[in-house]
């Protein structure tokens, strides 16, 4: 490491600013840069694909592509911090979605019992939130005396009931429309995302809804695509409403209470004899992953403007918060994020959805004719073969990636670069790099305490690699009294 | 070429390294006794040699000839049974089924039954029953049955006695004397006075290594030399 | 009121009628035919190798296409009822070879890699093998419909064409009226309970079987070659898996489709979770159990007492939830199996 040359200066430019501040920064550097990326992706992309046309539209994600991947990806976390972080199987996660996404559509429709009708998105998103948490408090009760298998399968149990139900159920659909085709909010229904009672913060999402934020309009900025304007918006409001859950889950985690969650899935046995009802934290940490699962199907109805029983109480909805989950890391929460935009970027790839983007019409327009036409068998050009196997059906592609990463990459994208950098999280492998770089070891210590929890041990012991990765796991039998 | 022979084997469980070099040999027709205390990797040294937990390294031999990374019923088909602390029966399945399941690759089972039946008649009787309803006594006697029926030339045999009345350590002590006219045994077992009557020659274990051998003729139960590794 | 006094009546006039009540008990144990074909090979193959096979609900779906295709292509619909059923048995034990060898593919190269691992990774294995296998089938089925009329059978329809008309209606003797097609559903749901309990019970590899369930460990030790065992019971159990889909694809509620797949697998959780994991007696009585209810349940919403159309789906659903809040383990289950992972 040449870390040793560069500090001295580095400390200087440091103290130039108030401590907290850089150490603040150092802590979430990686948070930063992710966030940073997410801002300037959709001008990089109308850039790029302004510039460079059917190239860059078949490598690059459409925007529609990754405001889905904000509300799956936050949905998929959700299923992470139960299902990765103690070691039960959520195998019925999607109900959570569901309640999330219906309770919202129900509202807006004046359909829920007590409650007045006209009530905002921010609200009816709570309520559906607070909801599933007591439906997670309820089937937690009962499902949290089973384990392995048999927890899985009671959670599916109960997100089954459910999923018939919101096919079958005619009070759901007053208007005597099918409720197995889903409900819609009703017109004058406009869902508006936004910090409270700040009222230039307010974004009405959607399709039709803003273009602008702080008077700052999208469509005048985006080069190629004006049309994109309200989308780039409700990205970016979506993206503010996913990015503040996952931190407040990754605060959860590095807590007290994330580290039980933790021991429990390491040896549930041994958190009980250390003296903790882990029961009570099963329960609690089933409560709060149902609490940001529902947010997630809400911030679904918040874009789309209604739900449909296979879009939200469906079983592949858990089913691919699971495959992204592995794909991008178990137990690593934001791997699950990242996962869900590696596995669509690459079903879009290989398997154009809608509109555009992919291979496919790559191919088609730079194959020469001669190929296109050629046939392959029967009345089967390659162009038929190509429109067949490579134009939706992005779940075949999904599958085939699962199955290699459970062979060959069973802890995901996340858990491998961890254990390359030899830390317990990339954010601290980060940070502990930067730190190196810019404070001299004791000032940072001070500043890391308002960051994630655990990079404050990080400052002190730049090299001390190896002790840093046992932190954790002494972490798992915490000598800090719980409840 | 000697019988069995364990040389440097080291074998993990996860992280724990249990085994740390075994060196160990029993020779034809030889009863050996493997002592120790509880958890110094005895029960370890079998599984080893059935490579139930392969070694990591070192090798275990067998008629000059390695075992490990075969499968472990590949061991069982070259001529060594186990007779497992606990017994281990099939318990939903009958006394029978028990015996038939010990002999997988026989071609004439109901001979091997019949002379099973022979030694052991008390099993002949209970033949119907399921395994899980025998008594201890009853369930030794068939996971020793087992381990005979199967024409093998060496038994693996881990605490042969434990949870069973006098009376009846008595029965499977005679029951195994009578085993030993016929095959090689390496023997764990607790009971040190069972022990030595029943063994030629010992070794003694401690934190994964052989840390003493001898002839069972030249110590007695209650002498020093092993007293000071067993007793707890 | 007035309903409950309706459901009361019709409960009244069910008990009092011997003719419909054997007619709804026939029609359970159709039912239960079915289920106990989808579920007893996922049992076996669980029992013996705690893996919970995701992608058994495919192999059902794909039994079922290929039992479509093969039955269409023999020209079976222009035969007598006679040969129709004869060719469908031939079709019935092709489809079990065909799958039995896809299931021993499978084992071997890949479900084989995992037995090291926490089974959790063997059930994302077969997961994921259940999403590919299911699209693939949707891409085919769709690129058919591409070409329509080019090949000789459309593949939503080979129930319609080729179920002998002697299947299709039902049967009335004295008071008692059956659907003609349960008649062979029972049948086949007998044989098939026979088949597996004399496979278990009455062969080698049957005990080898049994013994493995019961200590893996032990078994290898006595010389049974666990692993060899592990590949026929996989084989076995994909093959019953796709014979299951065959008599699937002739009954009219079920039929074929690629979201067959999702629709058995879900109900053969059910039973084999209800009967206790591993036990194939436990299968039979739960499937039993379902099956019965199920009927009762389709009794009452045709009599109009329950209005509920998904009833079928939620009761089964409701049984493993209660099943699991009152008795964990199932009905014949063991204790410690499917505890981790």
């Amino acid at each position: 490491m040449s870390t040793d040359a560069a500090r001295p200066d580095a400390a200087d430019e440091g103290g130039a600013l108030a401590p907290w501040v850089g150490g603040y920064l150092r802590d979430h550097a990686i948070h930063i840069a992710v966030v940073a990326f997410f801002i300037v992706y959709p001008f990089l992309y109308d850039v790029l694909v302004g510039q460079f046309g059917l190239p860059a539209e078949m490598l690059l994600p459409r925007l529609q592509t990754m405001l889905v991947v904000l509300w799956l990806g936050l949905f998929a976390m959700s299923f992470d911090f139960i299902s990765g972080y103690t070691g039960y199987l959520s195998f019925g996660h999607a109900a959570f979605f569901g309640i999330g996404a219906y309770t919202v559509v129900l509202g807006a429709n004046g359909q829920l019992p007590l409650l007045p009708g006209g009530l905002s998105f921010m609200t009816l998103m709570l309520v559906s939130a607070l909801l599933a948490v007591v439906v997670a408090f309820l089937i937690g009760l009962v499902s949290f005396r089973l384990s392995g298998v048999y927890f899985a399968m009671i959670t599916l149990g109960f997100a089954e009931i459910m999923y018939v139900a919101s096919r079958n159920w005619d009070w759901l659909t007053p208007g005597q429309s099918d409720p197995s085709d889903g409900i819609n909010t009703p017109a004058e229904f406009n869902p508006e995302l936004g910090v409270p009672f700040v009222d230039p913060l307010q974004v009405e999402t959607g399709v039709f809804g803003d273009d602008a934020i702080l008077g700052i309009n999208f469509g005048d900025l985006l080069v190629y695509n004006e049309n994109l304007g309200a989308i780039v918006a409700s990205y970016f409001a979506i993206g503010a409403v996913v990015l503040v859950c996952y931190l407040a889950m990754q605060r959860i985690i590095h807590s007290p209470f994330g580290r039980v969650m933790i021991a429990i899935r390491e040896n549930e046995e041994r958190a009980k004899a250390i003296g903790y009802d882990t029961f009570k934290f099963k329960l609690g940490a089933f409560m709060i992953s149902a609490f940001f699962g529902a947010v997630a199907g809400a911030l679904l109805v918040a874009y789309r403007g209604s739900v449909n029983p296979d879009a939200a109480f469906f079983f592949l909805v858990t089913g691919f918060a699971l495959v992204a989950a592995i794909i991008g890391g178990l137990g690593t929460l934001a791997g699950p994020f990242f996962g869900y935009i590696f596995l669509e970027g690459i079903e879009e790839f290989l398997a154009r959805g809608g509109s555009g983007g992919g291979l496919q019409p790559f191919l088609a327009e730079f194959l020469p004719g001669g190929i296109l036409e050629t046939t392959i068998g029967g009345d089967l050009t390659i162009s038929g073969a190509l429109d067949a196997f490579m134009t939706g059906h992005g779940e075949f592609y999904a599958g085939i990636i699962f199955v290699i990463f459970v062979l060959y990459v069973p802890i995901g994208i996340l858990g491998t670069l961890r254990l390359w950098l030899g830390t317990d999280s990339v954010a601290t492998y980060v940070s502990r790099r930067l730190g190196g770089f810019t404070a001299p070891a004791g000032g940072s210590g001070d500043g890391g305490d308002s960051g994630a929890g655990k990079s404050a041990t990080a400052a002190g012991s730049v090299t001390a690699e190896g002790g840093e990765e046992d932190a954790p796991r002494e972490g798992g039998g915490p000598a800090e009294g719980g409840e | 070429m000697s019988f069995l022979e364990l040389e440097g084997v080291q074998t993990y469980y996860g992280q724990s390294h249990i085994l740390q070099g075994v060196d160990l040999e029993v020779t034809e027709g030889e009863v050996v006794a493997l002592l120790g205390r509880n958890g110094v990797g005895k029960t370890t040294t079998i599984r080893s040699i059935l490579q139930l937990t392969p070694p990591r390294s070192g090798d275990v031999r067998f008629r000059g000839e390695s075992l490990v990374g075969k499968d472990t019923h590949e061991v069982a088909e070259a001529g060594i049974g186990w007779i497992p602390e606990g017994r281990r029966m099939f318990a939903r399945l009958s006394v029978e089924e028990n015996l038939r399941a010990a002999v997988p690759n026989a071609t004439d089972v109901d001979e091997a039954l019949g002379t099973a039946y022979d030694t052991f008649p008390i099993l002949h009787e209970r033949q119907g029953q399921r395994a899980g309803t025998l008594s201890g006594g009853q369930q030794q006697m068939l996971a020793i049955a087992r381990g005979l029926i199967g024409d093998n030339d060496l038994l693996l045999i881990d605490e042969p006695s434990e949870g069973l009345a006098p009376q009846i350590v008595s029965d499977v002590g005679r029951a195994l004397l009578s085993a030993s006219q016929e095959v090689s045994i390496l023997l764990v077992e607790q009971k040190l006075s069972l022990a030595l009557d029943l063994a030629d020659r010992f070794y003694v274990m401690d934190h994964g290594t052989i840390i003493d051998s001898g002839e069972t003729a030249d110590v007695t139960a209650g002498d020093e030399r092993l007293r000071r590794h067993l007793s707890a | 009121m007035i309903e409950h006094l309706l459901i009361l009546g019709d409960l009244l006039d069910l008990f009092t009628s011997p003719g419909r009540l054997i007619a709804v008990l026939i029609e359970g144990l159709a039912k239960a035919s079915l289920y106990v074909m989808i579920a007893s090979g996922l049992t076996l193959i669980f029992g013996l190798m705690d893996v919970i096979n995701f992608a058994h609900g495919a192999f059902t779906m794909y039994g079922a296409y290929m039992a479509g295709g093969l039955i269409l292509a023999v020209g079976a619909a222009e035969m007598g009822f006679a040969m129709v059923v004869v060719v469908f048995l031939l079709v019935m034990l092709t489809i079990f070879l065909v799958l039995a060898l896809i299931g021993t593919v499978m084992e071997v190269s890949l479900v084989r890699r995992l037995y090291e691992y926490p089974p959790i990774f063997q059930i994302l294995l077969t997961f994921g093998i259940a999403i590919t296998l299911e699209e693939f089938m949707r891409m085919f089925v769709e690129f058919q419909g591409i070409n329509n009329g080019q090949y000789r059978f459309g593949w939503e329809t080979p129930r319609l064409e080729t179920v002998p008309t002697a299947l299709r209606g039902a049967t009335d003797i004295g008071l008692i009226r059956f659907e003609n097609i349960h008649v062979l559903e029972i049948l086949l749901g007998v044989v098939t309970v026979v088949a597996i309990w004399a496979f278990l019970n009455r062969t080698r590899y049957g005990l080898f079987v049994r013994a493995g369930v019961e200590d893996e460990e032990m078994a290898a030790a006595l010389g049974i070659n666990v692993k060899q065992t592990f590949t026929v019971v996989f084989a076995i159990g994909s093959g019953i898996a796709g014979a299951a889909g065959v008599i699937l694809m002739w009954d009219p509620l079920w039929s074929v489709s690629v979201p067959l797949a999702l629709a058995v697998l879900l109900p053969a959780f059910v039973i084999v979770i209800v009967g206790g994991l591993g036990s194939f007696k436990g299968t039979v009585v739960a499937s039993l159990l379902v099956g019965m209810i199920d009927a009762f349940g389709t009794w009452a919403f045709q009599t109009g007492a329950i209005t509920f159309t998904g009833i079928d789906d939620l009761m089964i659903f409701g049984i493993l939830v209660v099943m699991l809040i009152l008795q964990p383990r199932g009905l014949f289950g063991v204790e410690g199996q499917g505890d981790h992972g």
